[in-house]
Formats: structure tokens, sequence, C-alpha cells
């Protein structure tokens, strides 16, 4: 019993981290929030889906059209909206509504172009579940955890051993003297919402032979993704994941042991708790206060 | 001095005009009118509360569907199970709004804009959960309660004529209190601490007592809409009190302009008329709303009334040679 609830809480832990590490990456690159991400994950679902059991595509192919697809649109939506609010210098929150609005729009585009109703996957792997320690766990759940842990090391591997991620960081920590330094910053940030756009979709298409694909599939673990971030302190890698995890843990273990009516509520509690007593998170991230 | 002299008779006029509106709507046989104006009324309220909050102190909340809810379970609840007359309640109601209002906005007074409007998401999305699964089932979780309508000294506004007078009362009386309010002491600390918190502060102002004011008042403002609704509907359900209602009075806002009186009553009639309208794509309404809000935010930053007021400014100066200052 135990185990399996860790293991669940453990899929759905990384799953928050791979959508906080979006929220982390995009803020240390241009100190905006994007409400937009949890959607991407319900449109990766939905693209994952379409490509494997509709076209017949192998999976391999289907999750990296997947992650392309979702990549492309981030750098447009960076491209054309973000930049454009930007450049005109309003209010940091109007950009921030500007991502809730294109996530009504996005919501409702999906709806109209699949439909309402929940689907499935078919099976991926031959063999549906494997034995861990004596519990039966779904391959698709191991899956999940690996791919999600080989996308967070190798986003790491890229910011820290690239030219191109050195030049991200560069231009995170400060956008002028990077420019001054021939580092195209403008190119840097729409990568950085394309990546974070990348990352959802990828959870999506890992999520969705679990919980099957549906419209709402996405927009709660979106806002509960902030709580993820906010707990390892927002704007931290670390702490993106770390949060993340330890959020689907303690959501999983409350929903299994005390009571399932109260697991949304656990998240936002949280949430609340940590932005009002410690607004720096577990990483101690200085980048939240002004 | 010429502003003054004709602003009387445009002001009896629209007296007139808005006393008069509900028999000329009968008239016309658009009986319909007189309940979007109903509504109209109470959004205009909440709206105009959410305004003092962020169009003046400059603190964003995305979560005011909370109060919203707390002024309308509130006064519900306290009707339904202590009896108590309706009028009350919904004072009451709207007071206990007000104070978790303050309560929340103590420790988020020191949160700037993202955060600020995390927390507040959060904190509608736990006043959601609860409405949904509350303790012993008081609010009627997903089915919702029903009500009576308001009963004013023994007169019981079930029609939507009488409710349409009392909601005009209730908005001039709202709308009054928000002029006064902001074109007092405490209007001017507001707008220093948006437009400067540090300088504010410096300047001797109280900046977490005159924040968590703001909020606390835009949350009574709202909290008093959200009592009117459910007396108006006289059915309350978790379904109104989503995140997207909060994402909807902000849009409002936005839509009229920030910062005035009469920049929320523009953005809320007129986002309520549209999805009024647009009532038969239903099922496209999300688009809609995010198409009007990304419209309003590319092309119209200072909303509908700002952008308009901005055209007059304009061209006045220009008529009068450069030198009117007519703003």
């Amino acid at each position: 019993m135990l185990l399996q609830i860790l293991v669940s809480g453990f899929v759905l832990g990384c799953v928050y981290g791979l959508i906080a590490l979006g929220y982390s990456l995009i803020y240390k690159s241009s100190g905006l929030m994007n409400f937009v991400q949890g959607d991407v994950l319900t449109l990766g679902a939905f693209l994952g889906y379409t490509f494997y059991s509709l076209l017949g595509l192998p999976y391999w192919v289907a999750l990296i059209l997947t992650v392309l697809t979702a990549f492309v649109f981030g750098l447009l939506m960076e491209k054309f909206v973000i930049r454009k609010l930007l450049s005109k210098s309003v209010l940091a929150i109007y950009i921030v509504l500007a991502t809730i609005a294109i996530q009504y729009i996005l919501q409702n585009a999906i709806q109209a172009i699949w439909s309402t109703k929940m689907l499935n996957y078919p099976q991926i792997f031959p063999v549906p579940s494997v034995s861990v320690a004596g519990v039966m766990v779904q391959s698709e759940s191991i899956f999940c955890i690996v791919m999600s842990f080989v996308c967070m090391a190798g986003l790491q591997f890229f910011m820290k051993y690239t030219r191109f991620g050195t030049a991200m960081r560069a231009a995170a920590m400060d956008a002028k003297a990077a420019q001054a330094c021939g580092i195209n910053t403008s190119l840097s940030t729409g990568v950085s919402w394309g990546i974070a756009a990348g990352m959802a979709a990828l959870a999506g298409i890992l999520l969705g032979p679990i919980y099957g694909v549906f419209i709402m599939l996405g927009s709660t673990i979106g806002r509960k993704g902030f709580a993820g971030a906010i707990m390892g302190g927002y704007g931290n890698m670390y702490g993106a994941i770390v949060g993340g995890i330890l959020l689907g843990l303690v959501e999983t273990l409350v929903a299994g042991y005390l009571s399932s009516t109260y697991k949304d509520m656990i998240a936002y509690a949280l949430l609340l708790l940590f932005l009002f007593v410690k607004p720096t998170g577990i990483f101690n991230e200085r980048a939240i206060t002004e | 001095m010429e502003k003054n002299k004709k602003l009387p008779t445009a002001k009896i006029a629209l007296g007139i005009l808005l006393l008069a509106l509900p028999f000329i709507f009968t008239a016309v046989g658009f009986q319909y009118g007189v309940l979007v104006c109903c509504f109209g009324f109470l959004y205009i309220i909440a709206v105009s509360g959410l305004d003092i909050d962020f169009g003046y102190c400059g603190q964003i909340s995305m979560g005011h569907a909370a109060f919203f809810a707390i002024g309308a379970y509130g006064s519900v609840m306290m009707h339904q199970y202590f009896h108590i007359p309706i009028l009350l309640t919904m004072i009451l109601a709207t007071i206990l709004a007000a104070a978790v209002g303050a309560v929340i906005a103590y420790p988020a007074s020191k949160l700037v804009f993202h955060f600020l409007s995390l927390a507040t998401i959060a904190f509608g999305e736990i006043i959601y959960s609860l409405l949904l699964n509350s303790p012993g089932g008081v609010t009627g979780n997903a089915v919702g309660l029903f009500t009576d309508p308001i009963n004013l000294f023994g007169i019981s506004l079930s029609s939507n004529e009488g409710f349409y007078y009392f909601g005009l009362v209730c908005t001039v009386i709202f709308l009054t209190a928000k002029w006064l309010m902001v074109n007092s002491k405490v209007g001017r600390a507001w707008v220093a601490i948006r437009e400067n918190s540090h300088a504010a502060g410096g300047m001797g102002i109280n900046v977490t007592k005159y924040k968590v004011m703001a909020f606390s008042v835009s949350a009574f403002y709202t909290g008093f809409a959200g009592a009117m609704y459910a007396h108006l509907v006289r059915y309350i359900g978790p379904d109104t009190f989503t995140q997207k209602q909060s994402v909807m009075f902000v849009t409002m806002m936005l839509f009229g302009g920030t910062g005035s009186i009469f920049g929320p009553i523009v953005g809320a009639m007129l986002v309520f008329s549209i999805t009024e309208g647009l009532r038969m794509f239903e099922q496209y309404q999300m688009l809609i709303y995010g198409a009007l809000l990304l419209v309003v935010i590319v092309a119209l930053p200072g909303g509908v009334y700002g952008e308009a007021k901005k055209l007059v400014v304009r061209l006045m100066q220009k008529r009068n040679g450069g030198e009117g200052n007519a703003a």
C-alpha cells in the first residue's frame, strides 16, 4: 500500500517538477510568470495521442514531435505576444494576464479540435506492469519517472556545459551586460519559453497513458505546479524539482491516508504557507524579493 | 467654468433616465433588459471594489471570487440557519468578507505583483474547495443552496423591477463612497503606494496599513455584490465562484479602465452585455473571453474609458490650440 502510494506520488511529483521547472526557467530568464504551462501539458497529451494512436507513429517519434511542436508554440508565444507587450513597457501584471488569456484560448481551441470526451491511450509497452519489491507498478509510471529525470539532467547539462546554455544564464543574470557581450538576449528568452513549453508537453505525453487524456487534465496541475515552484524557491532549478516531487508525495499521502476530499486544498494551503512564512522556499532563492 | 454649469443638467437627465429605464424597457417589450441591468449593478459594485485595490492601490487580486462567495454564501447561510432578515444578513456577510480580506491581506501585503496574484489565486481555490466539500455539507456542496428574495421592511423585491431600484440605490451609495474615499487622505495614500511604495513609506505613509485597508475595502465591495447576486438569482452553487469569475472581474476592470469611477461602470456593463449577447456561442465563451482580454491588453492598455478620455483630451487640446488642460 505505502509503496504504491509512494510510486504514484512520485509520478505526480515528477510532473509537477517538470511544470515547476518551466516556471523557474521563465522567471529566471525574463522575470515573468506563465499561466499557459498547464494547458500546454493538455496540448501535449492530445498531440501525443494524435501522433501515436491516430496516425500510428512509433511512440518515440510521437514523443519527439509533440515536444518539438510545443517548443515552437512556446517560442512563437514569446515572439508574438510577450515580446510585443514587453516592448510597449506595460505593467508586468498585464503580461501575466495575457498568458491567462492565451490559456483560455488554448483550452477552448483544444476542446474545439479534439473532443470533450476522455480519450484513452492504447498500451505503449508490451509488458503492462512490472513487479518492484513485490508490488505491481504500471510500466508507464516507471517510464514517466525515468523520462522526467532524463529531461531534468539534460536541461542541467544544457544550461551548464553548452555555449547557448551559458549565454542563456548570462542573459538571465544581467540582460544589458549580456547584450554588450554579443549575446542575443531576445533569442535566449524565446528559447527558454520554448523549453518550458516543451517540458510541459513532455509531462502531458507521459501523464496521458496513466491518467487518460481530457480537457481539464493540465489546468489544475498547472496551477498546483506553482505550489511546487514556490516550495522549492521560485526561480531555483533544483528547488523546482524537489518542491514538485515533495508536493506530489504530500498530496498522494494525504489522499491515501487522510481524506481525498481535501487533496486539492493541500497544494494551495502549502503555497500560501510558504509565501507567507518562507517566500524564499527550501532552497532560499532570493529571486522572489524585490 | 463652462463644465461646472453644464454638469448638473447632465446629471439630472442621467438620473431621470436611470429611474425611467425599467419603464422604457417594458414599453419597448425588452423585459430582459431590466435583468441585465440588475446584474450590471452588482458587477459594477464588485468591479469598483476591485478597482480600489488595483486601480488606486496597485495591488492585484486574482481571487476576488472568494469574497464574492463569502458575501453570497454568508448571507444565504445566515438567513437559512439563523433566520436573520435578509438585508441584515447581506450587511453581516459583507463585513465578514471585509474581515477575511483584512486577515489575508496582512501577510500578503509584503508580496509583490506575481506572487500576490499567486497568493490570491490560491486563496480563491481554497475557498472554492471549501464550498465544494464543506464540513457537514452546510454549503450544500455541489448541489448549492436555494434562497429567498430580498425583503425590504416588509416589501419583497421578488420582481426584477424591484431589484433594479434596490440595485440602483446600492450602486449610487457604493460609488459615492468610493468617490469620497479616493478623494480623501486615504485615497491619496493609496495612489502614492501604487506609484512608488518605497517613496510612500519614506514620506511617512504606513504602507502595510493602507494596503490592508485597500484590500479589505475591495473585499467589502465584492462581498456585497456577492450577497446581491445570491438574492437576485436566489440560487448559489460552487460553479459561480471559480477562478474564471475572478478573471472575469479583472477583465471587466481592465476593459473599462482602471483608477477611475466610470471605468469599472463601462467595463462591467460592456463585458457583461457582450457575454450575454454571445450566449448562443456558450461553447466558445472562454475563447471569446480570452480574445477580449488579449485585445484589451495589447491594443487598449488604458481600457475603453481610459482611451476615450485620452482621445477627448487630445481633441480638446487641438481645438483650444494646445492651451486646454481639460483633463
